[in-house]
This record gives C-alpha cells, sequence and structure tokens, in this order.
C-alpha cells in the first residue's frame, strides 16, 4: 500500500535522496510485507554494554549495509525542546574529538561508500552502503561517533535544520497539512508534534540540549548495529563487537509513559495555506502489531488504496475522476498508537467536502459488507509480491532487522506473513467497524489562498525581470 | 497524494544517479548478454537467480523530446495512456488482472526516452509479459480514456505549479533552451496540454513506439535465450523504426548575469543558476564528472555543500550537475535559501564557479574524487532495477559491455591539470542564468548585488 515518508533524512539531494526518501518509501513497504524464513541465518549478539548485533550474509552483490539504530525519537522529547532528535542526528557529521565537521562522510566516500541518517517519530537510523570489502570503515567511524560525540558548528547547523523545515514543510501544503492534522489527531501522545520540531523551538535549542540528549540516549544500551551484506558474518559479528565493545553507558534515560487517549467526536482542523488545490487528510486511530488486528487493518487498507484496482482509485480516481491520486498510509511497525491516513488533493473545481463524502461512503461499504473471496486474495498476493520484491536490497533487509528488533525481537519478521494469510473477510469488516467510525476520525483541510505573496495578491503574476 | 517532482531538480539527480550508476569496477560482478530480436530491438539480459522475480525496462525513442513544436506533454500523456486497456481489456480488468498477481506494469516518458517496465514474481512471469505486450502492441485508446488521463496531467501540471522548485526549474529550461526539445516540461503546461487530442496521442503512439530502435533490459530469474524467444514472439507486430531527429543548436547565453524572478508566497527562494553543458556522447564527459563531484556533486565533499551549507548554514540542499543527455542539456547549481539570504548566496555559488575556473583542484580533492567515483560502482548492482537501468544506459550511450572494465581507466587517467581545462570550457559564471522564485520584495535580490 502507499506509504507517506514521514521521517526526515539529513540529506536529500541527488543519489542520497534515492536512498532517504525513495528507499525509504519501500523499506517500509516491505517492513510491513515481511515473510518466514529470512532471519535463520540471522546471527546476533549482546555485548556486555547492552548493545545488540544483528548479522546477515547476503551475497548477491559484492557491496554491505551498516546500520546503527537508536532507539529515540521525537516521541521522546520534552515541551519547548522539539526537534533535539533530529538536530542531534545532524550534528552526528559534526565531528568527534578527533574528526572535524562532514569528516565522516568524506571518508565514507573515499572508500566506496555512501551514507545518510534519519529521524523519525521512534528512532533515529545511520547507515551506510559500501563496498563489502571496506565494511570496517563504517563500523569504526561508527563507534567512534557514539563514544565521542563533539560536534562544531552548531549555529550554523541549526540554521541547516531550520532551511530544512522551510524547504520540507513551510514550502509544502501537503506536509503542512499533514503537521496540523496529526496535532489535531494527537492529544497527550508525542506523536502530536512534528519529526523536526516546530521553528521556534529548533530556535531556541542549545548546544548543551544536544550534548545532554546524546549522553542520555546515544547509550550502548539503547541502540542496535545491524550488518547485511557480502561477508564473512562470524568476522563481521567479531569487528563490531571489538569497535563497540568498550562504549560506556550514559544516564538511564526517564522511562517512556505516555499514552493516548481514547477520542470521543469527530475533529476537524482548516489550515489555509499558498496552494492552487484544495487536499485533506483523514486519519483514524489504530492499534500497531501488538494487537491482533493490525494485520486485518492493512488488508483494509490494501482493499481501499493499493493498486489501480483498489476501491477508492477506481472510484475517485477512474471513475468520478475527482483526484487525481489518492493515498492510504498506515503503519504497523510504529512503537505508538499509530494513525490510518487517507489523503488526496483535489482536481481544479472539486470541492474537498465532496470527496470526502465520498471516502466516507466507501467505508460505509467496508463497515457494512463483507469484501470479496477475490479482493481478499489479491490483497494477500500483493503483499506477499511486496515481500520478495523488498528482499532486493541489503539496505530494506537491515532496515526490517533493525526495526522489528527495536520492537521487541527481529525474529518477528517472519510472523507477518502467515499473520496476513489469517485474516478473513470478516476481521477486514470486525475493523472497518471498531476504527473507521466518524468519531474516531480528525479531518484536515488544506484551503488554497493562491500563491503569490498576500501584498502582491490582484498585481502583476509570472516573471519579473 | 502525488508527490511533486521537480524537473530539473529529477533531471540533475537522474543524471548523476545515472552517471554513478554508470561508475567503474568490478564487471565480475555482472554478467550482460547482448542479443538482437527479430524486430530489431536489442536485448541485454542479465540473469540473477537469488529470487525468484524479474524486471524489464524497454526504452522506446518516445521521449518529451519528440514533442511536435506547441504540443508539449504529448509523448507524456501517450505513455500514461498506453496501460489504459487493451483491445481485448478493459482498462478495468487489466488493472485488476496486474494487481492480482502483484505485479506492477507501467510506461512513462522522460526527457529524452519513454520506458515501459515490468516487475514481477517468477510465477507470474508469462501472464504480465503478455499484459505488457498487449499494452505496446494493441493499446485500447479509447477517447475516454485518453480524455480523463489528460485531465490527471493537467491537474498533475497545477499541482506541481505549488512547488516554488517546479517553477524554478521550468523557468530555467524556458529561459535556456526556449521551445527546443529540452525547453518545455516533461508534462507539458496547462495550455499545451489542454489543446492534445485523442487522435494526437494515437498518431504518437503509432509514430514512435517502433521495436526497431528499441532497448530492451531484463535483470532477474530468467535465461537468456528463454526470454529472448518470449520477447520475439510477444512483439513480434512492433515492427519499425523512428526516423532521426535532428541535433538542435546547443543552447547559448549572452554575456552577463540573466536575471528571472518569479514571485510565489514562500518562506524560501528557490534558486537555479547555470546555462548550457553538454550530451552525454561528448569526450570530456569523464573529466566533467570529476570537476563537477569536487564543485557540487559530491554531496558533503563538494565545495558547494562546505562553503553554502556546512559553513554558512545557508541552505539544506545544494548541488550542481550536467544533464549530459542525448543533446547538450543543461549545468545547473540548485539551492534554496531563506528569502532573504538570496543574494548571498548566488554570490557564494558565482565565486565557487570563479575559483574552479582559476586555479586547479588539490591532488587530494582529485584523489577522493576518483575513489568515489571509482571504488562505489558495486552500488550500483545492489538490486534488479538498478541493474536493468545500468544496462540501459550502456545500451543507449554506446558505452560497450565492457564498460565496468573501461570506467576505472578513464577516471584514473584524469589530471587536476584536466579537470582545470574542462572547468575553463564549459563553467561560465559571466554568461549565466539565474532564477528565482522568491517572495521578491523580502528576497529583494539586486542584479548590482551579485556583480560585485
Amino acid at each position: 500500500m502507499f506509504r507517506v515518508m514521514r521521517s526526515s533524512p539529513r540529506f536529500s539531494s541527488v543519489y542520497q535522496a534515492v536512498s532517504a526518501a525513495v528507499i525509504w518509501f519501500l523499506i517500509l513497504a516491505w517492513a510491513a510485507s515481511a515473510g518466514a524464513g529470512i532471519t535463520a541465518n540471522v546471527k546476533t549478539e549482546t555485548l556486555p554494554n547492552g548493545l545488540k548485533v544483528l548479522v546477515l550474509e547476503n551475497h548477491k552483490a559484492p557491496v554491505a549495509t551498516l546500520s546503527v539504530f537508536y532507539k529515540v525519537g521525537s516521541r521522546n522529547e520534552q515541551v519547548g525542546k522539539t526537534g533535539i532528535s533530529h538536530l542531534c542526528e545532524h550534528l552526528m557529521f559534526r565531528g568527534t574529538k578527533t574528526l572535524g565537521p562532514e569528516q565522516f562522510s568524506k571518508i565514507i566516500q573515499e572508500n566506496g561508500g555512501t551514507d545518510n541518517a534519519f529521524t523519525t517519530a521512534d528512532f533515529t537510523d545511520y547507515f551506510e552502503i559500501i563496498n563489502a570489502r571496506n565494511l570496517d570503515v563504517p563500523i569504526k567511524l561508527e563507534a567512534d561517533r557514539m563514544a565521542n560525540f563533539d560536534p562544531k558548528g552548531f549555529k550554523a547547523e541549526k540554521a541547516v535544520v531550520m532551511e530544512e523545515r522551510r524547504l520540507r514543510t513551510e514550502d509544502n501544503p501537503e506536509d503542512a497539512l499533514y503537521e496540523i492534522t496529526k496535532a489535531q489527531a494527537y492529544v497527550e501522545y508525542p506523536y502530536h508534534w512534528p519529526v523536526i520540531g516546530w521553528m521556534n523551538d529548533i530556535r531556541h535549542l542549545t548546544l548543551k540540549d544536544a550534548l545532554a540528549y546524546h549522553a542520555m540516549y546515544y547509550s550502548p544500551r539503547n541502540s542496535i548495529v545491524v550488518a547485511v551484506g557480502d561477508f564473512n558474518a562470524a568476522e563481521v559479528l567479531k569487528e563490531i563487537s571489538e569497535a563497540f565493545g568498550s562504549i560506556k553507558n550514559g544516564p538511564e534515560a526517564p522511562p517512556f509513559t505516555q499514552t493516548e487517549q481514547e477520542q470521543k467526536g469527530e475533529r476537524r482542523v482548516m489550515l489555509e495555506h499558498a496552494a492552487n488545490l484544495p487536499a485533506f487528510d483523514i486519519s483514524y486511530h489504530v492499534p500497531n502489531l501488538r494487537s491482533p488486528d493490525a494485520y486485518a487493518i492493512e488488508i483494509a487498507g490494501e482493499v481501499l488504496g493499493d493498486g489501480k484496482s483498489s476501491r477508492l482509485y477506481r472510484d475517485l480516481v477512474t471513475n468520478k475522476q475527482m483526484v487525481v491520486d489518492v493515498n492510504v498510509d498506515y503503519d504497523m511497525t510504529s512503537f505508538g498508537p499509530p494513525l490510518f491516513t487517507v489523503s488526496a488533493q483535489m482536481r481544479p473545481g472539486i470541492k474537498a467536502k465532496d470527496v470526502i463524502a465520498e471516502v466516507e461512503k466507501q467505508l460505509a461499504e467496508l463497515r457494512d459488507k463483507p469484501v470479496s473471496a477475490e479482493e481478499l486474495r489479491k490483497s494477500k498476493n500483493l503483499e506477499q509480491a511486496e515481500f520478495v520484491f523488498g528482499e532486493d536490497s541489503i539496505f530494506q533487509q537491515a532496515m526490517l532487522l533493525g526495526v522489528y528488533q527495536m520492537l521487541g525481537d527481529y525474529r518477528m519478521v517472519d510472523q507477518y506473513i502467515p499473520n496476513i494469510d489469517k485474516v478473513t473477510v470478516a476481521d477486514v469488516q470486525r475493523v472497518a467497524r471498531r476504527y473507521f467510525v466518524k468519531s474516531n476520525r480528525t479531518v484536515g483541510i488544506l484551503v488554497p489562498t493562491g500563491l503569490l505573496p498576500h501584498e502582491a495578491a490582484g498585481g502583476k503574476q509570472g516573471m519579473v525581470r | 497524494m502525488k508527490s511533486r517532482t521537480n524537473l530539473l531538480v529529477a533531471a540533475l539527480a537522474a543524471l548523476l544517479f545515472a552517471t554513478l550508476t554508470a561508475a567503474a569496477g568490478n564487471a565480475d560482478a555482472l554478467t550482460i548478454k547482448r542479443m538482437t530480436l527479430q524486430n530489431g530491438a536489442v536485448l541485454l539480459v542479465s540473469p540473477q537467480h537469488q529470487l525468484p522475480m524479474l524486471t524489464i525496462d524497454i526504452a522506446f525513442d518516445a521521449g518529451a523530446r519528440r514533442d511536435p513544436r506547441g504540443e508539449a506533454g504529448l509523448a507524456s500523456l501517450t505513455a500514461r495512456c498506453l496501460t489504459l486497456g487493451t483491445k481485448t481489456l478493459t482498462p478495468e480488468q487489466f488493472n485488476q488482472k496486474v494487481d492480482f498477481m502483484g505485479s506492477s506494469v507501467s510506461v512513462g516518458a522522460g526527457r529524452d526516452y519513454a520506458v515501459a517496465s515490468l516487475t514481477t514474481l517468477k510465477k507470474y512471469e508469462d501472464q504480465t509479459l503478455n499484459l505488457l505486450a498487449e499494452a505496446l502492441t494493441e493499446p485500447r485508446l479509447d477517447d475516454k480514456d485518453i480524455l480523463r488521463k489528460r485531465g490527471e496531467q493537467v491537474a498533475g501540471i497545477k499541482s506541481s505549479l505549488e512547488d516554488p522548485g517546479y517553477v524554478a526549474s521550468v523557468t530555467f529550461a524556458k529561459k535556456l533552451f526556449d521551445d527546443g526539445p529540452y525547453g518545455n516540461p516533461i508534462d507539458g503546461t496547462v495550455e499545451s496540454v489542454q489543446k492534445l487530442t485523442p487522435a494526437d496521442v494515437r498518431a504518437f503512439y503509432k509514430d514512435h513506439y517502433k521495436m526497431g530502435d528499441a532497448v530492451i533490459a531484463v535483470a532477474g530469474d530468467v535465461s537468456p535465450e528463454e526470454i529472448k524467444a518470449k520477447l520475439d514472439k510477444a512483439f513480434a507486430s512492433l515492427k519499425g523504426t523512428v526516423p532521426p531527429q535532428a541535433a538542435p543548436e546547443p543552447p547559448k547565453v549572452a554575456p552577463g548575469i540573466h536575471l528571472a524572478l518569479v514571485n510565489r508566497n514562500v518562506a524560501q527562494a528557490n534558486i537555479i543558476m547555470g546555462f548550457g553543458g553538454i550530451a552525454r556522447s561528448n569526450p570530456d564527459f569523464y573529466r566533467l564528472q570529476v570537476m563537477n563531484y569536487v564543485l557540487g556533486g559530491g554531496g558533503f565533499a563538494s565545495r558547494l555543500m562546505q562553503t553554502v551549507r556546512t559553513r554558512a548554514g545557508l541552505a539544506y540542499s545544494v548541488y550542481s550537475g550536467f544533464d549530459a543527455s542525448k543533446f547538450a542539456g543543461p549545468f545547473g547549481v540548485v539551492l534554496q535559501t531563506k528569502n532573504r539570504s538570496a543574494d548571498q548566496a548566488i554570490r557564494l555559488v558565482l565565486q565557487q564557479l570563479n575559483e574552479m575556473r582559476e586555479k586547479p583542484m588539490t591532488d587530494k580533492e582529485l584523489a577522493a574524487a576518483k575513489k568515489f567515483l571509482i571504488g562505489s560502482f558495486p552500488l550500483k548492482f545492489d538490486r534488479l532495477s538498478s541493474i536493468a537501468n545500468f544496462m540501459l544506459q550502456v545500451e543507449l550511450n554506446k558505452l560497450g559491455l565492457n564498460y565496468a572494465d573501461e570506467y576505472p581507466k578513464l577516471i584514473d587517467a584524469i589530471t587536476t591539470q584536466q579537470t582545470l581545462e574542462v572547468a575553463k570550457k564549459y563553467l561560465h559564471p559571466d554568461a549565466i542564468i539565474v532564477v528565482v522564485v522568491a517572495n521578491q520584495q523580502k528576497a529583494a535580490v539586486k542584479l548590482a548585488n551579485l556583480e560585485k
């Protein structure tokens, strides 16, 4: 099914955009569609300092990937300090006790690799994809910045992050709408604020904040190191143990205790924004994979929004021609309570409220009538194909293992396809009735205000020389 | 929601990705078999048996550069319409079949070529291939479906126009190439697309989807002989070739800084600065690749990133690239910065362009560029889709099946003196187009400030 990138990679242009945006999109598709068997060959070890290591040989191509996960994201932040997780991710490239700013990436590139990192609401991931014979280089460098974080040029990096927020959110209507819709949907849970943080919070973050944050959360016991690729697993396990084994833990992080209250009544939010076309997000609170309902919700998402034969695409794009595309987004691997979101941008002349009413009709159909056996089969086939396609990338394999390990155990991956296969038409109808109801939804509507600055509205448009 | 594409950004990214894809090295990583189909198409096959799946890409000489004058967007619209059913299947039935197998079947037009693709599990190889073949040889092309796609394309353009980066790239291409084959957006403009008719689409299909000069790349769980037999049978009817297209005059920018300002309600100035570049066939390609890696193509290792982002904190993203296409494409530097620092960022870029022309890069910079370009080669083969793309590039650009072995030699031979020569020859900070999409009152970009 369609998934929208909600993470914030540190760098996104040129080839690295491919590793950040596109790959992240693919991974989640895969993360949600793994099947039996792939974890049998994973070698694992827990070092005395608590760091967990997962290693998997894959000899498809002479490449390897290293991925270091820290179990910290924007949901661990405090009011007034939002954005510190993401800023800390940026600062990880700004040097250590022995490395200057941005030396990290230069060394990786000189060894025939690329690197990047991204922050989500739940975790932070640093990764390299590299010529397999040089995997020792990122292993040593990642251990160094876990142990010897010493960023230089704090002010410049903060300015970069503020530019990133302008680019990604303020000048991007769909992201701006998602941000404000999410802030309405979550009252208590810290998914309330954006991963990148509120602009004013970013402005007031200090180097001291970042150092304290790193000391607490970038401890070995809070991290997982995953390597996948064309190497000898025992050797790589040994290299990782040697590089990370002596790193000391910092102060204990406070326990995470937040929950989200049950939503009792529809919420609506309007955003007036520079744009041509109206858009909407309809978000329902749903459980993550800790609930057996997750698999039926996943199938419901497939039926509604995966492929051109899906119900929403057929109805809204092909038949009624109200929108150019429609997205359905659900991530069951979310650590906290996720949203099930249907979003679309209207075609010119179409009103958001009319399309929202159509979406509601489709959801009512899902509540009132069981899906056909053929639709159920099609959805399961799509999940299985996506699983095999996902195995084509070592980066995605590492991502999957890391995410499931952070959720408790990488071996849960093997349960995914069997659990999808168990879903019945009755299950799909049951979850639709339980979750896709009006009182559980938050509707965000983007009201376009045109593209010209307000002071220039009505003035001359287009090119000025 | 549809994700927005910034044409130039996408083009530059594609270029750099493509050139990285083409980068250097271990030929043993990849076995390619090259054959010719009965209809004349060149077939490249890389058998990969690790997973029960395969990917097929077919490149047709049907990209946007083939759009007739005044009909920008026709190649793109035609490509979109080709998966709307066949003579025997309605669009609905077609989609249903594809989705039921979990396969993907698509056709999309790029600047130079249109590429038809499929990805499927091995067990659905024949059915999926037959659907793609039917779509390409006997497309339905019903009026009402074409008109619906036309409406979608117009809506997509209106949506893209909300993206200041897209507006900057469209403005830049127009200024540089005017009405030439690279002058208009791939999807066309609202005005040009609204005028396209179903008859235009059917004619474009008939004239440009010819197997005689198509290139087919297959990567995955196949045997070369078997897949060749299947393709011969499936595409027997699609014969003939597309008449060659004359190369346009390479773009020329007159001396001076040519500002193009577009006013928008945005927080950031979206800036593209550049001039004419090179065709992929230009032998200076490799020297320029090394030079540009150091200038702005090498991510955090590049000078533009170091000055504009790391030191000045002015931008999240800044990069440069030559879009080396079939014909001479653009060179561009792309960045975004808050409105009021637009002037400052443009000046920094101009300084870097000048510096690149004035003195040779250091030996250390040269060595770092070579190490990356050569050493990262195997990364480009870690997926079937990238292997297929690599094979297309090799054939379309006539790089030779031994390209993987040749590339490291070509790169390794380059000297700092040569990178200086190509910088002098191809970088023109004194004859440059500067597009700024911004809140102009806040940005207040002035020519006098840039010429200092």
